[in-house]
């Protein structure tokens, strides 16, 4: 850890170079449809650097055999090599030990690894689950399945029409029946990043247990766990510049070794028998079956990637960008910024007046701009805005001021096209 | 089979360029303005599911042949709606039910991504659906 500090630190001094960085990025200079690429959609997923590519293909030409099953050379390189990974997401999240960390296919995974294990045993009829307004799905339905499950009830905290958590509907929902809080680090449509240390407190005051989302939020905020006093964080590999098919959950151990395992198969076990089975240690009791080995490594590889940068300079060249690109915005009449809250981070959710998101999606795309359309995943938010859907153009390590000035210009041309 | 329509979009598409081809697309809802689909038949109901736009079709059958009307609240899907209403109203049962993805692409054609094919694809589906279910009827 006090290696990456001091790289941190040392990088701080210099300018951020966001010409190097996206020359780390080869997808970024192959165009599309002949014009240059302006990749606007990293909350959906991050574009890798070749320090990733690189590694994965590194563990596949060198090193790449089962995990903690073999005696053999490769065997032993590629165990180190996992575990190394798991360190590495250890220390992102300054979690205490790396039997806190366990390896998902996803966020979505990782929510619902909890709500099954956790939550089944832990909750009755009369229970309650509080989520907010601006939940992804992946963060409400594993709740509402839970809740089916076990007769638990789901509340939801209130937003304020720009996007910011209405922190006295949080709190007042709060009770001895909340046994669970669980609410995003930041939000994925409005950028909202939520103020997760009150609501944290909050929820401990009252006994309940509580779930981060930080899918988003672990991107363009320095995390530390024992910090937060949170019991779960949840992050996911392929938003955060590495392969998809890998994520992680940050659990408690205390909580996690009370917790029944997930799902059964090899690598989970201690003893197999007939008579019955005995689950293995943490944090392998949780992954049942080979994991992604590789995507792991490329995980950890991100990570490196990232934090070499420097994730609060990141985030200070993102804000400058938003900051931009709000301001250019804002001058498109009919153009209307969805999400203004106050410290919200690298994501412009758009409604137009004049086209529809999904006009605005496909005239982009003509462009080489890449952005998302629609509902990003998140009905009940879209349904409290009044929206059907909204163009999202969300701001990565990798994006330039050329990015959002080419962003500008082609809504400029959907409006001179379909207003 | 009584395609004229389509065919006269399939050859007006690649008579065009890209740009073109979406103003073209463009056009073909505008060309409907002063008969714009009825506010009163946008219901739960006539909505297609499964597009991020949303779609209404509205389907009638007069002497053995079916007849569909559309709309959607997207401009660029409004003018794919026309294009597959237009091209697939006065067939047959028997002639819609031999429609196919072949068809669909030919008016895909170029100016469109996969996604868009999909939902063309979907659009087709939901016609068939309709006149098998107004044939059944």
């Amino acid at each position: 850890m006090s290696t990456a500090q001091t790289i941190d630190k040392a990088a701080v001094e210099q300018p951020y170079d966001v010409e190097a960085v996206r020359a780390d990025f080869p997808i970024l200079h192959h165009p599309v449809y002949g014009k240059p690429l302006v990749f606007l959609d990293s909350a959906a997923s991050a574009q890798k650097p070749r320090q990733v590519i690189e590694a994965v293909s590194r563990m596949y030409e060198t090193e790449y055999a089962n995990v903690h099953r073999g005696l053999y050379y490769l065997s032993d390189r590629a165990t180190t090599a996992f575990e190394a990974a798991r360190e590495t997401v250890r220390r992102l999240l300054n979690a205490a030990s790396e039997r806190e960390i366990v390896f998902t296919r996803n966020g979505t995974e990782a929510i619902n690894l909890v709500a099954q294990t956790w939550g089944r045993e832990s909750l009755k009829p009369g229970d309650e689950i509080l989520v907010t307004e601006l939940e992804h799905h992946a963060n409400i339905v594993p709740w509402q399945m839970l809740c089916r499950q076990t007769g638990a009830t789901l509340k939801v905290a209130r937003i304020e029409d720009d996007g910011r958590l209405d922190l006295e509907s949080f709190q007042s929902q709060l009770s001895e029946r909340t046994k669970l809080a669980a609410f995003a680090h930041m939000s994925n449509v409005l950028g909202t990043v939520l103020p997760i240390e009150e609501m944290i407190a909050m929820a401990r005051a009252v006994g309940a247990t509580t779930l981060i989302d930080g899918c988003q939020g672990v991107i363009h905020n320095r995390v530390d766990v024992r910090a937060l006093g949170c019991d779960f964080y949840v992050i996911t590999g392929h938003k955060l510049y590495g392969p998809s098919g890998i994520g992680a959950l940050y659990g408690r151990e205390a909580l996690l070794e009370a917790m029944p395992p997930y799902q059964g198969g090899g690598e989970m076990i201690e003893t197999v028998s007939f008579e019955g089975s005995t689950w293995a240690e943490l944090p392998h009791k949780f992954e049942a079956g080979t994991p992604a080995i590789a995507q792991a490594v490329g995980l950890a590889a991100a990570i490196d990637y990232l934090e070499r940068l420097g994730i609060e300079r990141v985030a200070a060249h993102e804000a400058e960008l938003l900051n931009h690109a709000t301001q250019r915005l804002s001058a498109i009449e009919g153009l209307q910024i969805v999400g203004t809250a106050p410290g919200k981070a690298s994501v412009l959710s758009l409604h137009a007046d004049f086209a529809h998101a999904n006009d605005i999606g496909l005239i982009l795309d003509r462009e080489g701009v890449a952005v998302r359309t629609g509902n990003h995943c998140a009905q009940p938010l879209m349904a409290r805005l009044g929206l059907t859907a909204t163009a999202r153009a969300s701001l990565a390590c990798y994006n330039s001021h050329d990015d959002v000035e080419a962003l500008a210009a082609a809504l400029e041309k959907v409006k001179a096209k379909l207003g | 089979m009584a395609l004229d329509k389509y065919q006269e979009f399939v050859e007006a598409l690649e008579a065009l360029d890209d740009e073109m081809r979406f103003e073209y697309i463009l056009d073909l809802a505008r060309e409907h303005k002063d008969d714009p689909f009825p506010e009163e038949a946008m219901t739960q109901e006539n909505l297609m599911h499964g597009c991020q736009s949303r779609v209404w079709i509205l389907h009638d059958a007069d002497g053995g042949r079916h007849y569909f009307r559309g709309h959607s609240d997207g401009a660029i899907v409004n003018g794919l709606v026309h294009m597959m209403t237009e091209s697939f109203s006065g067939l047959t049962s028997e002639e819609i039910a031999a429609l196919d993805l072949d068809h669909v692409r030919r008016l895909n054609l170029g100016a469109l991504t996969t996604q868009r094919q999909v939902g063309m694809m979907a659009m087709l589906k939901h016609i068939q659906k309709l006149s098998r279910q107004a044939e059944a009827a």
